[in-house]
């Protein structure tokens, strides 16, 4: 990580898919070890966010630092500090969990990968099931071996997009333990999420993004979780009425 | 360098891995390959056309159609679940992923042809065997120049929703010098001309072969990006 005490710094932020704007301009920034939390309505350009932050989209303009690295140049030694949880698991449904993580620790380079993907399966709670395949997994199983895979190679910065999503009541407990670890742990985090409990709860800093901005920035410390909630829906009717008019407010 | 290699050996592991437990590709690939080559004895009478004229064309669409259901099949393997992305994700240059699946799919090809090639001798009664030294470099200059081209392909193709009709539309035209190149070798092989008569045709295909290796190194970045 380079020199700065920053983690992220985003500057003017834009992304422009055609006509549509879906990052209108995002300025942030994120110490080492501090956690973000992301709500907004679907479609704010959440995803597409974490999509530029990891270097897997290219921004149109704007800037966007992380771990010292500019996203724009793609490079591989911004990879190794970062993990990303997102929608899909990325895990080959064919392979068992050890496979799998024996693979991604082959391809981060790491030297001892069979005991390193044992110790975060162990660390996750999938033990006993390390030799079944991934294809026979429940979503919560999924989401716990997708967050071993994105925190094996030990990053500093973790990306998760909505992580809560589809978990149960046990799984998610389980997840949200982990983040508490890994908040702990000094890791700088960047959460989506729509759980405004379990969003508000771990961090340290809130935002609300509303179609590719970011309306609301705030120290977790100077929100009234009331009114924020109240705002939080206001956000998500309004871009209801826009989704279903077409209206632009 | 160390760590380049590891990353494709990490990818053709995995590719393998994932063959052994499912046996999906290898064994489609061969029955399409076994059909065609049956289809045609059963639509050319040999009594009068000669096998070796006919034959190493026909070898070499089975090659090429079953190949073709191979590379559709490796990378969607890589979209399901998002794989690709957790590739993408990974501190490693892109030209591996690359790499790891052009070796991968190209081993993948090569037992299929093996199989295929005693099938094709005994269905045309044709003798491979007197040529088989010559007749296995010209595939390897063949199979190579039909996975470095459709390793590439598959990448972009993979991310549209025709990508089954699109990949033969892109890979086809393209491929023309070198499926006319691998069939003029292996008529003449038949014929009994030794290989090194066939200089300018190995050329051909050699040149070919490097140029879309090339081509695939310079832009399977920006491809693999969304």
């Amino acid at each position: 990580m380079g020199p700065s005490e920053n983690a992220m710094e985003v500057r003017n932020l834009r992304k422009a898919f055609g006509v549509l704007r879906a990052i209108d301009g995002i300025d942030f920034d994120l110490k080492r070890g501090e956690f973000l939390t992301v709500f907004g309505p679907n479609g704010a350009g959440k995803t597409t966010l974490i999509k530029i932050l990891s270097g897997l989209t290219q921004p149109s303009s704007g800037s966007a630092k992380v771990g010292g690295f500019d996203v724009a140049e793609g490079n591989p030694g911004m990879r190794k500090d970062i993990g990303v949880i997102s929608h899909a698991t990325a895990l080959y449904a064919d392979l068992t969990p050890l496979e799998n993580l024996m693979f991604f620790a082959r391809m981060h380079g790491l030297a001892q990968p069979e005991d390193q993907a044992l110790k975060v399966i162990d660390e996750v709670g999938l033990t006993q099931r390390r030799n079944d395949r991934v294809r026979t997994f429940s979503r919560g199983m999924l989401q716990r071996l997708s967050i071993a895979r994105a925190i094996l190679h030990d990053p500093k910065i973790l990306f998760l997009d909505e992580p809560f999503t589809g978990l149960d009541l046990h799984a998610s407990n389980i997840l949200r333990e982990h983040l508490q670890r890994l908040h702990d742990r000094r890791r700088t985090i960047l959460m989506t999420t729509h759980d405004i409990s379990c969003g508000l709860e771990m961090c340290d800093k809130v935002a609300l993004q509303v179609q590719g901005r970011f309306a609301f920035l705030e120290n977790i410390g100077n929100v009234e979780r009331d009114q924020f909630e109240a705002m939080y829906f206001d956000a998500v009717r309004d871009n209801q009425f826009i989704m279903e008019t077409g209206a632009i407010g | 360098m160390n760590l380049y290699l590891n990353q494709i050996g990490a990818i053709i592991w995995k590719d393998f891995v994932t063959e052994l437990k499912t046996r999906e590709l290898l064994s489609s690939m061969f029955i399409f390959a076994l059909l065609v080559i049956l289809i045609f004895i059963f639509s050319i009478n040999l009594s009068i056309v000669k096998a070796s004229e006919v034959g190493p064309g026909i070898l070499w669409v089975a090659f090429l159609f079953a190949g073709t259901i191979g590379l559709n099949r490796s990378f969607m393997l890589e979209k399901e679940n998002g794989c690709l992305m957790g590739l993408m994700l990974v501190p490693a240059d892109r030209t591996t992923i690359y790499f790891g699946k052009l070796i991968s799919n190209f081993i993948f090809l090569s037992i299929m042809e093996l199989f295929i090639l005693p099938l094709f001798m005994v269905f045309f009664d044709i003798d491979l065997l007197s040529h088989l030294g010559p007749l296995l470099i010209v595939v390897f200059l063949g199979t190579l120049g039909f996975c470095a081209l459709g390793t590439l392909l598959s990448s972009l193709s993979s991310n549209l929703k025709t990508r089954e009709i699109m990949l033969p539309i892109l890979l086809y035209p393209l491929l023309i010098p070198i499926v006319i190149g691998v069939v003029r070798m292996t008529g003449q092989l038949l014929d009994g001309i030794p290989l090194l008569d066939m200089m300018k045709w190995i050329g051909l295909t050699a040149s070919f072969d490097i140029i879309y290796i090339g081509v695939s190194i310079m832009t399977i970045d920006h491809i693999l990006e969304e």
